[in-house]
């Protein structure tokens, strides 16, 4: 695992240690890792983010270009912190081709779909091949429904997700970015199945 | 090219106020007195126009551009003649410009009304240079259609459509209600396709409708905006450009797999930076200047800045840019790399109306048409306060982590330097008003401001001049250095307050650049005109070119010698205003070259004689 494996020639050296791992302390342990959020455009991947790194929410949020870098500490119990190196890619499907740029060396991949939208599951499904076939060996994979909050709109039965999930040794969780629900218990879930 | 002819414009439409037309057979000579100029008659179509030889319609033909409009609703500017039919006219163009509407995106805004506090515009009136941020995120209106009067009273629309007739954008409406629209427009093009030709525009009574065929991707703009063919032309071709910055032109090949294929779903979310574009059109000059323009600052300011950027541009960056809004503070290359203004416009547009690049850095496939319009280059975006954002390009898609560790490393260096609050300070108080045009360059060692950036402690200063402007009644200009692919705009004077007041002063100097540039005619070399609206002088040399406005009742000698002062002024100044080192610069300026232009436009009296040279236009 770890960060992208591949600097540019120069300067790789200033870089310091990006690459994940831990820092040097011997007993807390210090992970940094590199995260990637994949999924259809208008599902909420950035929203999710923003909850997590910025604890807002923002109606109104514009459409990801590219991707999004954001980053975030997280400290569990047992004193490790994890620090999430995020990847917010864009749902586009200009952008689907670019996708191994952000997924390559990625240690988990956050897909994520809408639960209001059985087309936004599909192409989650979609992704969880691509990855399966081109990511990192040993990717920590997870599916998040997000947007719980819409329940009397769901047209994705929680069942069927964990279903999907389950076969594909996902973990699966559902979560709202609007009302915080879930948010930190992803990412928590997520530092615990961490190696 | 005798240096005593003052070129003007070919079009008799265009010119105003030239009561006696002389025709011969290449040259038309006419006389201009400063009297008559301001009469009301002048802002008629004078009859000895219509009795110009064919061969000068010819070339009015292709670039018809009446003014009637504009003649017929304005008055003497400034004079109670302004009256109701100007507002409508004003009201309606905007109503076709500005109306906010929802996206496509999904987060439709309910913004569906006129957005503007004067109820006149909906821009915000700060206009020009502030816009871009604020206008609001003005979409289309989606629930319009071709069977909309709404969607029909738009004064300027454009699309882009296959090859075989499927809606790809319209500025108004959704494109897939426009389905049947688009089919008529590409049967028309493939009409004249079909007979080896290539349909370039039709005129439909208020209506200019212009096609740009760009393999498989057809552009059509329809206008009633009264800008010149090579306008409109113009702006299609930023369309595209901008098209391809954001899909690269190796979108061809999906048509050749398929031709029907339906390329709307790879432009989701972009709605956004296609309409910023189209409303750059009416108050970015660098739309049609071909050049780009920089946020003044004391010369050791953007030195420091530079030699950050030229460090990490040595670092195997392609290009490093920072920019506050749509003004350039340094840039840099790596070896013999050069940037397109061109591809800096559309950079910029792009990114400033994308709002998810203010929420962290990214890291975005883009592709710089000028630059090589067949590959993506990889672009870290990060907006270091509100307005001022860096942009770092890389050929590598493995470069996020330098590029961010580059980032880190200018950051500091900028803040250490003061360079962002030096940048704040320059946004908010600096910049060449016209008010401050140095009077006697005998002093002018003792006169000139010095530091542009710290110049204007009294933000408000213009407002004290109501209804003034500059000296000698110089209310705007621009000048151009060709060399550096770099303009200067000054501030916009208080006669000039309003958006809508400034978006005419910018279309009048896109006219005035085309009719300069006029492939056929041209290039010319001056121009001295005058309108209801104001005197206009323009003056191009290899070195540079001048757009000035003054006011309407200005006298031809005095604008003449106060544009002599304009460049003057500028080339005193030039170290704060431009960017140096970006270019190969050549030397500056000869010092005499001022008195080129009193020998161009040479007073014989009240009455000056100019030529109108047709050059070529015969063999077209």
């Amino acid at each position: 695992m770890g960060c992208s494996s591949s600097f540019p020639d120069r300067n790789a050296g200033r870089l310091a240690s990006l690459n994940s791992e831990s820092s040097t302390a011997p007993e807390s342990k210090n992970l940094r890792v590199k995260l990637v959020l994949l999924g259809d455009s208008g599902v909420g991947k950035s929203c999710i983010v923003i909850r997590f790194v910025r604890g807002q929410f923002d109606p109104t949020s514009q459409v990801t270009v590219g991707a999004s870098f954001l980053s975030q500490t997280l400290a569990l119990q047992d004193s490790t912190t994890v620090k999430f190196e995020i990847w917010d890619t864009a749902g586009q499907e200009r952008y689907a081709s670019l996708a191994p740029l952000y997924y390559r060396g990625a240690a988990v991949a956050v897909v994520v779909y809408d639960i209001t939208s059985p087309d936004t599951f599909k192409k989650a499904q979609y992704w969880v091949k691509e990855l399966q076939k081109h990511a990192t060996p040993g990717i920590i994979m997870a599916l998040v429904g997000n947007k719980a909050d819409l329940h009397e709109n769901r047209a994705v039965s929680s069942e069927d997700a964990l279903e999907y999930a389950d076969n594909n040794g996902m973990f699966f969780i559902e979560t709202s970015a609007k009302t915080a629900d879930n948010i930190n218990n992803l990412f928590e879930e997520i530092a615990k199945r961490l190696p | 090219m005798d240096p005593d002819d003052v070129v003007a414009d070919p079009n008799p439409h265009q010119s105003d106020s030239t009561p006696g037309a002389a025709p011969s057979q290449l040259a038309q000579m006419r006389s201009l007195t400063l009297e008559v100029s301001n009469d009301a008659a002048g802002a008629e179509q004078p009859a000895g126009n219509r009795s110009l030889p064919a061969d000068f319609y010819e070339t009015a033909d292709e670039i018809e551009v009446t003014e009637k409009g504009s003649r017929l609703a304005g008055g003497l500017a400034g004079s109670a003649s302004r009256g109701e039919p100007e507002d409508w006219r004003e009201r309606s163009e905007l109503d076709g410009e500005v109306l906010p509407s929802p996206s496509s995106s999904g987060y439709a805004g309910e913004r569906g009304s006129i957005g503007g506090s004067n109820g006149i515009e909906g821009e915000a009136d700060d206009g020009g240079p502030s816009l871009p941020d604020d206008w609001g995120r003005g979409k289309r209106h989606l629930d319009e259609d071709d069977a909309s009067i709404s969607w029909r009273n738009r004064k300027k629309h454009f699309f882009i459509l296959s090859h075989s007739g499927k809606p790809i954008y319209s500025r108004y409406g959704d494109e897939h209600k426009l389905a049947g629209f688009s089919a008529t427009l590409q049967a028309i093009i493939s009409f004249v396709e079909n007979g080896g030709d290539c349909i370039k525009f039709v005129r439909a009574g208020n209506h200019q409708v212009i096609f740009l065929v760009k393999g498989p991707i057809y552009l059509v703009c329809i206008s009633c905006t009264e800008e010149p063919y090579e306008a409109l032309k113009r702006q299609l071709e930023l369309i595209y450009s901008q098209l391809l910055l954001i899909l690269t032109k190796s979108v061809d090949r999906c048509f050749e797999k398929n031709p029907k294929f339906d390329m709307t779903p790879l432009l989701s979310g972009t709605d956004e930076v296609f309409s910023s574009l189209c409303h750059a059109f009416s108050w970015n000059p660098a739309t049609f200047l071909h050049a780009y323009t920089c946020l003044p600052l004391a010369y050791s300011t953007r030195q420091a800045a530079s030699a950050i950027l030229q460090d990490v541009a040595d670092s195997g960056v392609l290009f490093a840019l920072l920019m506050c809004k749509h003004k350039v503070v340094s840039l840099s290359g790596a070896q013999k790399a050069s940037l397109h203004p061109d591809d800096m416009l559309l950079l910029a547009n792009f990114v400033i109306s994308t709002e998810s690049f203010r929420t962290s850095e990214s890291f975005s496939p883009m592709c710089l048409p000028r630059y090589n319009p067949m590959v993506f280059l990889y672009v870290y975006i990060h907006f270091l306060d509100v307005d001022t954002y860096l942009m770092l390009l890389s050929t590598s898609s493995d470069s996020f982590y330098h590029l961010k560790d580059c980032r880190i490393h200018i950051e500091t260096v900028l803040v250490k330097s003061n360079v962002l609050s030096e940048v704040q300070r320059s946004l908010l108080h600096s910049g060449l008003h016209v008010e401050d045009l140095p009077v006697d360059f005998s002093l002018r060692s003792g006169s000139l401001p010095h530091h542009l950036a710290m110049e204007k402690a009294i933000p408000d200063i213009s407002s004290s001049h109501v209804g003034v402007g500059g000296p000698s009644g110089l209310w705007h200009f621009i000048y151009k250095s060709v060399n550096l692919d770099q303009y200067v705009s000054s501030e916009f004077s208080s006669p000039l307050s309003g958006s809508t007041r400034r978006k005419r002063l910018i279309r009048a100097y896109q006219k005035l650049y085309f009719s300069m540039h006029d492939k056929r005619t041209g290039p010319h070399k001056t121009q001295f005109r005058r309108d209801e609206d104001y005197v206009l002088l323009c003056w191009i040399t290899q070195d540079f070119e001048l757009y000035a406005a003054f006011d309407p009742l200005a006298e031809k000698a005095i604008a003449i010698k106060t544009c002599n002062r304009v460049c003057q002024w500028v080339r005193d100044v030039e170290n704060e205003i431009f960017l140096f080192g970006a270019a190969p610069f050549s030397c500056p300026y000869p010092f005499l070259r001022g008195a080129v232009l009193s020998d161009l436009l040479r007073m014989k009296g009240f009455v000056l004689h100019y030529h109108i040279l047709i050059s070529d236009h015969c063999t077209k």
